[in-house]
């Protein structure tokens, strides 16, 4: 582990009797890419602003590279952002705003940018008043990519873009992760997580309810195990790690495996077993798993 | 709708838009109300106390002849009654008000409300872009029909007479009406709402000018005809009751709405009807930094108010010279006048009792661009540069100093024209006085800046109304305070108590101290609270 890049301590916001964000703990890595899954209204915009000084928390405290997130000043020289519902100044074209950024921020790789705007498809000389919701979004991505800050915060970025669009973002996302910047990704689109990030935290309800790689993820999670045997069904049911066992048909039993394999494996060593499949869960089940089944609020 | 279910929606989505249309512009709509129908009730009522010297009553009624008093506050007819006196003390006041405040509700739920993408998702049902304009334009008529209502009511209620109490209410309730209407068109031709309130405000000041060229000059009268406002005061009031201007105001005010409805009907949402340019070469002046992107947003609004205070000054310095000599050659009028508010002795007596009411117009700038930075906070255009390494009393600091710089220059023009003016008719006044006369305003003007950013910094839900407080309000109040014969605290709690008649006599410098302290004061804790406060999206 490296510097932290990002570190929450408690972070808790409420709205009156309203919590955006219970007691939120985590850190990123200097040079990670970490993902931030959750459903709408879970709390990662909440939490954005929290790290960002747009807001106040009630309680906890956040760091960015160890500076209090509240000293805006110095702690914005370190990071770039794409909030999440990109609105810029009608009258202004492409060109100026990136200029604009470019001038406010802490240093821009201009030829990168110059690059990313070909990458991007966007047409800079257009007044941002006519630009679609893609269009306005490539615009922050594109100044957000171009910086050398070493931290970029995104909320939900490619809501709006286009697949082909995506591909370039996720480029540009391990482009950023080559040079070393971290990159805190909010986001509730499992495949982009999946595809370009190194770890995940899970927001449900204002509560962070798992960090974890993605393998690690995969790990915490159930397998489904289908069997072909002949004779009498192999007994599972006091198996550990086992679950929901039921019958497929004739000759196949299904169930849930989760943790090491060890022990099903030695009770299935006495049964006459003809064929074993074993499904991988995808993220989308897992993340099923967590908050798609009874809402906590 | 072949299903019976409780669950869907009435089919009345035109109602519910009606609705939220009204609900937009009930509040600010009954502020004007109040205003157009109380201030005529005030001034009614303290009619008997100033006609209660036959010397007085006559030398307001010669006060008529002059071209210049008729330029600026109209043709004083019909003085010999009180509703006659109270439509010339207050009524161009009020016709501005009233046209202003409808020019700004209909352009901000009619192009606002698109520009910022409110109607995407409403016209994606049953409406259609005409019926939700209309719609919208009914909603926003409704405010000058009862502020019309409201006034005749008010002024028969006074005892003043039947058949002017009527011309007026309805000559006041058309003209509003005229004004939604051209900003629903102005609304309908350019696709962004500064643009649109900006053109429509334009049309506004052109007309109020064309009917002072029209009141003043003999030979040019009939520009009374071309002008929304010159209508307004042909239709004479308690002395003609004339309701033909009344009948093509109402005319004028059809074909304009009508022309608004054939273009909603023909543009795309979020177009107008020219077109923005597909693309242009960047302009990379003033992007530098936080503080020269506030000028540059300043820039195109600070044109359009320096072009219209520059003009009314310029009137005020073209016609000072024939006023005053007017005035000594009767003292006598010259001291009615002074009873009447107005200390107009001299040249410098009289600049400095306009100069007074400069802090109106340039108050309204300042709070008006810090309305426009709340916006932009609140529409999120702000988020990117809060994003920056910029510390939050430094974006707002920058929009503070941009504002000041801005305050300054309209009060500088309205200085330099007024001494144009008087130096073109051939009057006496040093370009330094009338300079001194018009930076004199500036610490009320700083301190309409410093309460709405004080609202900025702590409730910025209220920017609106906390920076017209300290001018417009304390205007107001100073009116009030006059008329009813209020304690002297009361009369003191206006800025405008305080105010020295620069270039008359020297500078208050006591007042202006404690007003610039009060202003640095409140703008150190806006600061202070807009560093502590969430950023609002």
């Amino acid at each position: 582990m490296g510097d932290s890049a990002l570190r929450a301590d408690h972070l808790t916001k409420r709205y009156g009797r309203l919590t955006a964000l219970d007691d939120l703990t985590l850190e990123v890595t200097a040079g990670e890419v970490f993902g931030f899954l959750g459903p709408n209204g879970a709390g990662k915009s909440t939490t954005i602003r929290l790290l960002l000084g747009l807001a106040r928390p009630t309680a906890g405290r956040a760091w960015v590279f160890g500076i209090d997130a509240a000293d805006v000043a110095r702690a914005h020289r370190l990071l770039a952002h794409v909030p999440a519902d990109v609105a810029l100044w009608p009258h202004l074209t492409g060109a100026e705003i990136l200029h604009l950024q470019a001038r406010t921020g802490s240093g821009v790789d201009l030829a990168y940018r110059d690059e990313l705007v070909q990458r991007f498809e966007l047409d800079p000389s257009k007044p941002a008043g006519t630009y679609s919701t893609g269009n306005r979004q490539k615009v922050a991505l594109i100044a957000a990519f171009a910086t050398r800050a070493p931290l970029l915060v995104l909320d939900e970025p490619t809501s709006g873009l286009d697949p082909l669009m995506e591909r370039e973002f996720r480029t540009a996302v391990a482009t950023a992760r080559a040079r070393g910047q971290a990159v805190f990704l909010s986001s509730h689109q499992l495949a982009e997580v999946e595809a370009v990030c190194d770890r995940v935290a899970i927001l449900r309800a204002g509560r962070l309810v798992q960090v974890a790689s993605l393998p690690e993820l995969r790990d915490l999670h159930r397998s489904e195990v289908t069997l072909t045997y002949t004779g009498s069904p192999p007994a599972l049911a006091e198996v550990s790690g086992v679950g929901a066992v039921e019958s497929a048909g004739e000759g196949h039993v299904r169930f849930t495996l989760t943790g090491s394999p060890a022990p099903v494996l030695q009770a299935l060593a006495a049964a006459d077993i003809t064929a074993l499949v074993v499904r991988e869960p995808s993220l989308e089940e897992i993340f099923l798993d967590y908050y798609g089944a009874a809402d906590v609020r | 709708m072949s299903t019976g279910s409780a669950a869907l929606a009435p089919a009345a989505p035109g109602r519910a838009v009606t609705g939220s249309a009204i609900r937009q512009v009930r509040r600010g709509g009954l502020i004007v109300v109040l205003l157009t129908a109380g201030l005529p009730a005030l001034v009614a009522a303290t009619y008997a106390g100033v006609m209660a010297d036959p010397a007085a009553a006559g030398g307001l009624r010669a006060l008529a002849g002059n071209p210049a008093i008729r330029t600026l506050f109209g043709e004083p007819i019909g003085l010999d009654n009180a509703g006659g006196f109270t439509v010339w003390r207050v009524g161009t006041a009020l016709a501005v008000l009233l046209g202003v405040w409808s020019i700004l509700a209909t352009t901000r739920i009619t192009r606002g409300a698109e520009d910022a993408r409110r109607w995407d998702l409403l016209l994606a049902g049953q409406l259609t872009l005409r019926g939700t304009v209309a719609r919208h334009l009914a909603a926003v008529m409704l405010v000058p029909v009862v502020a019309g209502g409201a006034v005749t009511a008010v002024l028969l209620l006074a005892g003043t007479r039947t058949a002017g109490a009527l011309t007026y209410g309805a000559g006041i309730g058309v003209l509003g009406l005229f004004f939604v209407a051209v900003g629903g068109l102005t609304a309908q031709v350019f696709p962004a709402r500064a643009s649109a309130t900006g053109t429509a405000v334009a049309v506004l000041a052109a007309g109020l000018l064309t009917r002072m060229i029209g009141d003043g000059l003999a030979d040019l009268a009939w520009l009374r005809w071309t002008s929304p406002f010159g209508l307004l005061a042909l239709s004479a009031p308690y002395h003609r009751n004339w309701i033909l201007p009344v009948l093509v105001l109402l005319a004028a005010t059809i074909v304009v709405a009508g022309a608004a409805l054939v273009l909603a009907g023909r543009r795309d949402l979020r177009g107008g009807l020219f077109a923005e340019r597909s693309g242009r070469r960047p302009r990379l002046r003033l992007l530098s930094g936080v503080e020269a992107f506030a000028v540059r947003r300043m820039v195109r609004p600070l044109t359009g108010w320096a072009l219209g205070i520059g003009a009314y000054y310029l009137l005020i310095g073209l016609t000072a010279v024939s006023i005053t000599e007017f005035l000594t050659g009767n003292p006598r009028l010259a001291d009615e006048a002074a009873r009447a508010g107005f200390s107009l002795g001299a040249v410098e007596g009289f600049t400095a009792t306009l100069f007074a009411i400069l802090a109106l117009p340039v108050g309204g700038f300042t709070a008006m661009r810090l309305g426009a930075f709340v916006a932009a906070e609140t529409d999120g255009r702000l988020t990117l540069l809060s994003a920056q390494p910029i510390s939050r009393p430094r974006l707002l600091g920058a929009e503070l100093l941009a504002t000041t710089a801005g305050a300054v220059l309209l009060v500088s023009v309205a200085g330099l024209t007024t001494w144009l003016g008087v130096a073109i008719s051939g009057g006496d006044l040093a370009l330094l006085a009338a300079l001194r006369g018009a930076w004199n305003v500036l610490p009320v003007v700083l301190l309409t800046l410093a309460a709405a950013a004080l609202a900025v910094g702590w409730a910025p839900r209220t920017t609106g109304v906390a920076g017209s407080l300290p001018a417009t309000g304390g205007f107001l109040l100073l009116v009030l305070a006059d008329s009813v014969g209020a304690p002297g605290w009361v009369r003191g709690l206006s800025p405008f108590a305080h105010l020295a008649p620069v270039p008359l006599t020297g500078v208050n410098w006591p007042a202006t101290a404690v007003t610039t302290g009060l202003a640095i004061g409140s703008t150190v804790l806006a600061l202070l609270g807009y560093g502590r406060r969430d950023i609002r999206v």
